[in-house]
């Protein structure tokens, strides 16, 4: 698998900073109806802490990598995923967690972990990054991206070693990314439509009756958001 | 300086003894419209009939209140005004009314202690209903209703609309006379006409108002009767006449219109949704078709039904890719388009469609629809910003929902899209401003804030 150019270490993210914030004004008239958000870089997490923080932000960047298109970072799926961990998604609200719960059971018998989502996030990054300490001498969002690369294809093919409740922690963050990236822009993801607009995906229009018999043409109008907001 | 000061005294006195008539003269009310036995029993389920004929229940029913206790709402051009309880509560209610005393609230807007009613009672129109039918009422509201204790808010309008001595003098300008409706020998018509222009009093909003806000017609024969009016600030649209949305209409379209409040046209909205949830669905089968027959008569559909073609099964035939216009500038979806048919795309287009014909029965036509086309673009506004509901009704029970974009969409982008509506296809009426939809959008708030 090439790897991907782009680089997040906090140095580099916030170098880019600039080039983001140059795009981001091109951008703007097309859609200029809602303020551009607090960017990243400032931005106050209402669930991480910190350390973890950068453990999600430099993990993201690696799922889903900024480069001609835009990434993780762009479509600040780091943010989506700080909000659903505050929410009930994070605490589970809508799970059965009563247990009981055999957390080394065999994976295809689906959630056996006693932990909410939130916990597995809490738990399963302290874990990795001590992996990561103990092994390359630094937390993850510290290590270099080819490194950083070798830590996440190790966290997907169960070679980092964790718990069984914490097993989860590379598909719940993969997955949680992908939701970040194509989610409606009111979760805080998906900002300005970067991911249905990469893809061609519409949005909440969700009609196209008069386009049905039109075959390989190209439809031609961006997307709108649940909130009006238009791409 | 003395012949002066004489006139002068002479005009005052005049003046005086004016007031002192209007004041203290007896009103005469308006006596039985036909001589009926003192033990008149009505038929059984006549009196809920009647109340269902004259839609007590709309206004005399506060939003979630008991039926018939009052309290709700009516914005009127002076002021609100409060409905009263008309159950037969003995203190709060009208349970002391003797017949003449109900037949005069009715006839002649009087009051149990002789004060004057305001004409959001639709006195005007109900002094055309028959004996039998003011018997119905009576016995129904004295003997079917139970009484609740519910004095309600006292209507407080600002002076010198809170004078209702004032009333008087109006009701001499603007009242027609009392009395039962000539007959035609056309047995549907006649009874057509009864229902519409006495008991369902449609002309209080139907009909325009004149110099002195009277109803600028009362029957048939009256050239503006219900040529469109105006209630709370939305249009209510002409019923005959050339600019009349209903002519086109078959008479199956519009007797289900009036049974189910949707057609293949067109969905109720405003008031004119609880005239159809509270009234018009109760309306025997004979009777419906006899308001069919009256209100078609009335508007002259000379040439015919001008139904359009019948759609083909498959909806997406239906969008003629050839079309020009509006439909061309909504079907190509270029980027570059204006903001307005932008709109249309993102909210409307996937219920009303590029062609602005919706479908049958769940989703109005919005091309020549007289709410979006309507002089006062009010409804549309408010349509647009808190949605609409067609309601539940006997023969189409599911109530259909049209969401509020009120929170999607800024004053700006209303009125944009508000305008390009007014304008799209064949419809043809003014821009629409911001400050049109602010102003709306104060009003929704204020309500919502006051209940």
């Amino acid at each position: 698998m090439p790897l991907p150019d782009w680089k997040t270490t906090r140095r580099g993210f916030l170098g880019g900073g600039a080039g983001a914030a140059a795009l981001t004004a091109m951008a703007v008239p097309l859609h200029a109806q809602s303020p551009e958000p607090e960017p990243l870089e400032n931005y106050a997490p209402e669930y991480f802490t910190a350390e973890e923080w950068q453990f999600v932000m430099s993990a993201t960047a690696l799922l889903i990598p900024s480069g001609p298109t835009p990434g993780a970072i762009e479509a600040r799926v780091p943010v989506f995923i700080d909000l659903q961990l505050a929410s009930g998604f994070g605490s589970a609200d809508d799970w059965y967690m009563a247990g009981p719960h055999i957390a080394d059971a065999d994976p295809l018998l689906g959630w056996q972990s006693p932990l909410t989502p939130a916990e597995i996030y809490r738990e399963g990054i302290a874990a990795v990054n001590a992996w990561c300490e103990q092994t390359h001498e630094a937390p993850f969002a510290d290590l270099l991206p080819q490194t950083q690369q070798e830590v996440m294809t190790a966290l997907s093919e169960d070679e980092v070693p964790l718990p069984p409740e914490l097993r989860g922690l590379f598909d719940l963050l993969l997955q949680n990314t992908k939701e970040g990236f194509f989610a409606d822009p009111k979760y805080g993801g998906n900002h300005r439509m970067a991911g249905w607009t990469h893809i061609g995906f519409p949005g909440a229009r969700a009609s196209f009756l008069e386009w049905v018999d039109k075959h390989n043409v190209p439809y031609p109008l961006g997307p709108v958001a649940i909130s009006g907001e238009r791409g | 300086m003395i012949t002066f000061l004489r006139i002068l005294t002479g005009l005052v006195l005049l003046g005086l003894v004016v007031l002192a008539a209007i004041l203290f003269m007896p009103v005469r009310t308006t006596p039985a419209l036909a001589a009926l036995p003192e033990d008149y029993t009505p038929p059984e389920g006549s009196g809920e009939y009647a109340m269902r004929l004259a839609d007590c229940s709309a206004c005399h029913t506060a939003e979630g209140g008991v039926p018939f206790a009052g309290g709700r709402k009516i914005e009127s051009p002076l002021g609100t005004i409060y409905s009263t309880n008309i159950t037969p509560d003995e203190d709060t209610g009208i349970g002391s009314y003797s017949l003449d005393e109900f037949r005069a609230a009715l006839y002649d807007g009087i009051r149990q202690d002789g004060a004057h009613l305001y004409p959001a009672m639709p006195y005007a129109n109900y002094r055309k209903m028959s004996e039998a039918d003011v018997r119905a009422l009576y016995a129904f509201f004295m003997d079917e209703v139970e009484p609740v204790s519910n004095a309600g808010p006292e209507t407080a309008l600002p002076f010198p609309f809170n004078q209702r001595w004032g009333i008087r003098t109006w009701k001499w300008a603007a009242l027609s006379e009392p009395g039962e409706l000539s007959s035609t020998g056309d047995a549907a018509y006649d009874r057509g006409a009864y229902l519409v222009e006495a008991p369902g009093h449609c002309g209080a909003c139907h009909t325009p108002r004149n110099l002195v806000m009277g109803e600028a017609g009362y029957t048939a024969m009256d050239g503006d009767f219900l040529m469109g009016g105006e209630i709370d600030g939305w249009t209510a649209p002409p019923l005959r006449g050339p600019d009349s949305a209903i002519r086109n209409w078959s008479a199956e379209d519009l007797k289900l219109y009036l049974a189910s409040g949707r057609n293949n046209h067109a969905g109720v909205n405003g008031e004119m949704q609880l005239v159809v949830r509270d009234s018009l669905q109760y309306f025997t089968n004979e009777d419906l078709d006899a308001v069919v027959a009256y209100l078609r008569a009335l508007g002259d559909p000379a040439a015919g039904d001008n139904a359009p073609p019948v759609d083909p099964p498959r909806t997406a035939d239906r969008l003629d890719p050839s079309a020009g216009g509006t439909q061309a500038v909504l079907t190509a979806a270029e980027p570059g388009m204006a903001l307005g048919p932008r709109l249309y795309l993102d909210n409307c287009n996937a219920c009303h469609f590029v062609d602005g014909r919706g479908a049958d029965q769940v989703f109005p036509e919005l091309d020549g629809n007289p709410l979006v086309t309507a002089p006062s673009a009010t409804g549309l506004i408010d349509t647009i910003l808190n949605g609409a509901e067609v309601p539940s009704t006997t023969v189409r029970p599911y109530s259909l929902r049209m969401p509020d974009f009120g929170h999607r969409l800024s004053d700006e982008e209303v009125a944009e899209l508000a305008t390009f509506l007014r304008s799209a296809w064949s419809n043809s009426a003014d821009a629409v401003t911001t400050a049109d939809v602010t102003a709306r959008r104060e009003t929704a708030e204020e309500r919502a804030a006051a209940e």
